[in-house]
């Protein structure tokens, strides 16, 4: 575990926390998870697992079915609709699907999540303009969104995530659609993310090379549960490749 | 101070991003408020010409003959009976010739010839002001046939009375174009809010996801509502008022509008009015708004 991870301050902790969709889908069972302030955590699993369910009910777009999250101390369960709101702006999410304003510029894009909290102009534009450097999109500021690719989209959406320097970031395949350097791009953005500002990042992806040969906590999604990924039980190595139901040791 | 600039800056893209839409709606408000204000004006106006012309009600009562002073005294009492009656003057053939020959002025001499006993003498009866019920009018006349010596009673009870059904008749179509008011500015602006939201929705959608406020996302929507009102009522009320001053300036002078003090409304109706636009507006917006809107 990194150095800078505060062990005695969760930011984001989940208790037996369940989640069934109509009629009798599980998303996820009984998971209880608890994530360090200025953590890395890497949420891996296959499609269908529940990652992006559990990362939804983190960033309250979805309410569990059972058990309490709490976020930074508050149970986000309890939250009134303006309570919610407000949490939103604390916690940068970046979306498999991107949820970008393909009619709108890149920089109009990424402004919204610092305009929501009526931030004033300068430190947008300068917030802005250090991000797109950061990731490369320096010379795609005033395009449209929807004519960039699906790799730059997706490292505006991480822009745009981490446009308020928020405590918490949330991010949904942030390389699903990039090529193997400005995959190192995002990690050491990540990095940044997390040395300079402190912020607490959960990852949820199938790419392993972003997490392999790194000290981070990594954790499975099986068929809705919890796994603790550790390179001391061999069985849950080839995860992919098992057919039968979860002789997978104890779940989180 | 960021939160009201934001508001406005808010409200000001809204704006520009259907700006045809906004113009149309303008163009509503403007056009409702113009037609239900211009048939109230001729209302206020046409009840104010009725209060006066009703205070100005006289009866003529057109004798055989000229009335000894004994029975003009008993005449006098009998209609004074009746009640409500302000004055009763008796013209005799005399005062009637001098009147007739002050109205010809220089005309006069063409009644040289007929001598001053050709115009019959006449009791004049003046009702109490205020007295405007035409029924109550109807009997008195009714009851000053019955005097002696009464050959005819005119009373412009006729006219009094298609004036009325008249007034009667704009009072309605006032009514009407008041409910097409408030179904037009509540509705129309409803519609464009709708269309402003349908067209944004995906963009209300991320804002959700990304923390906006309540007040960050409803607020401008309120103001469109509010500024529609308000200029919307404002143009009407001022294409109102300059359709007046050239009804005013074209018909001044001798002629029937002469007859009436045809006056615009005092200030306070005109700021009531308005007050009443921007509310209508500001509630169909409302009304979208709760609809429409999720955070």
């Amino acid at each position: 575990m990194p150095l800078n991870v505060d062990t005695h301050n969760p930011l984001v902790e989940l208790l037996k926390v369940t989640k069934i969709y109509p009629p009798d889908v599980i998303a996820a069972e009984d998971v209880s998870l608890r994530v360090n302030e200025g953590e890395i955590v890497f949420l891996t699993g296959m499609s269908g697992a529940g990652k992006t369910t559990l990362l939804k009910m983190i960033c309250c777009i979805e309410a569990p079915s059972r058990g309490v999250i709490e976020v930074a101390g508050r149970d986000i369960t309890k939250l009134s609709r303006a309570g919610i709101q407000r949490m939103r702006q604390k916690i940068g999410v970046a979306y498999q699907d991107f949820r970008l304003l393909e009619k709108q510029t890149v920089k109009q894009n990424i402004a919204m999540a610092m305009e929501v909290t009526y931030a004033g102009t300068r430190k947008i534009n300068a917030r802005v303009d250090e991000l797109l450097a950061m990731l490369n999109l320096s010379d795609k500021r005033d395009k449209p969104a929807g004519e960039l690719s699906r790799g730059e989209q997706q490292r505006v959406t991480l822009a745009r995530a981490a446009a308020n320097a928020p405590a918490l970031i949330l991010a949904d395949e942030p390389t699903g659609n990039l090529d193997p350097a400005t995959t190192t791009l995002v990690v050491n953005f990540f990095r940044h993310l997390n040395e300079e500002n402190g912020s607490t990042i959960i990852v949820a992806t199938h790419d392993e090379s972003i997490y392999a040969n790194t000290d981070y906590r990594v954790l499975t999604m099986f068929a809705g549960r919890l796994y603790d990924y550790s390179e001391d039980e061999p069985w849950l190595n080839d995860i992919y490749a098992l057919k039968s139901g979860p002789a997978l040791g104890p779940a989180l | 101070m960021h939160f009201f600039s934001y508001i406005m800056h808010q409200t000001g893209k809204n704006l520009r991003q259907t700006w045809g839409t906004q113009l149309m709606t303008l163009l509503t408000v403007t056009l409702s408020v113009l037609i239900f204000t211009f048939f109230f004006l001729i209302y206020t106006n046409m009840i104010r010409a009725g209060e006066r012309l009703g205070d100005d009600v006289r009866l003529i009562v057109y004798l055989e003959q000229e009335l000894p002073e004994q029975l003009r005294r008993e005449i006098e009492n009998n209609i004074r009976a009746f009640g409500s009656i302000e004055k009763v003057v008796f013209v005799s053939r005399a005062e009637a010739f001098a009147r007739f020959s002050a109205q010809l002025d220089q005309e006069k001499d063409v009644l040289d010839d007929l001598g001053p006993d050709f115009l019959p003498p006449s009791i004049e009866v003046y009702p109490a002001r205020g007295l405007d019920d035409l029924a109550r009018i109807d009997r008195l006349t009714e009851f000053l046939q019955t005097l002696p010596q009464a050959a005819k009673v005119q009373s412009g009870s006729d006219w009094l009375r298609r004036f009325s059904q008249f007034t009667k008749l704009l009072r309605v179509v006032v009514l009407l174009s008041g409910v097409l008011l408030v179904i037009s500015l509540t509705f129309t602006i409803s519609y464009t809010l709708r269309l402003t939201v349908l067209s944004r929705q995906n963009e209300f959608e991320i804002l959700r996801l990304l923390g906006a406020t309540s007040a960050y996302t409803r607020l401008p929507l309120f103001l469109e509502g509010l500024l529609q009102g308000l200029f919307g009522s404002g143009l009407g009320i001022t294409a109102l008022y300059l359709l007046y001053q050239n009804i005013v300036s074209r018909f001044s002078g001798p002629g029937f509008l002469s007859l009436f003090d045809f006056a615009f409304f005092p200030p306070e109706l005109t700021a009531a009015i308005m007050l009443a636009g921007i509310l209508l507006c500001t509630a169909g917006s409302l009304f979208s708004i709760r609809r429409f809107i999720r955070i």
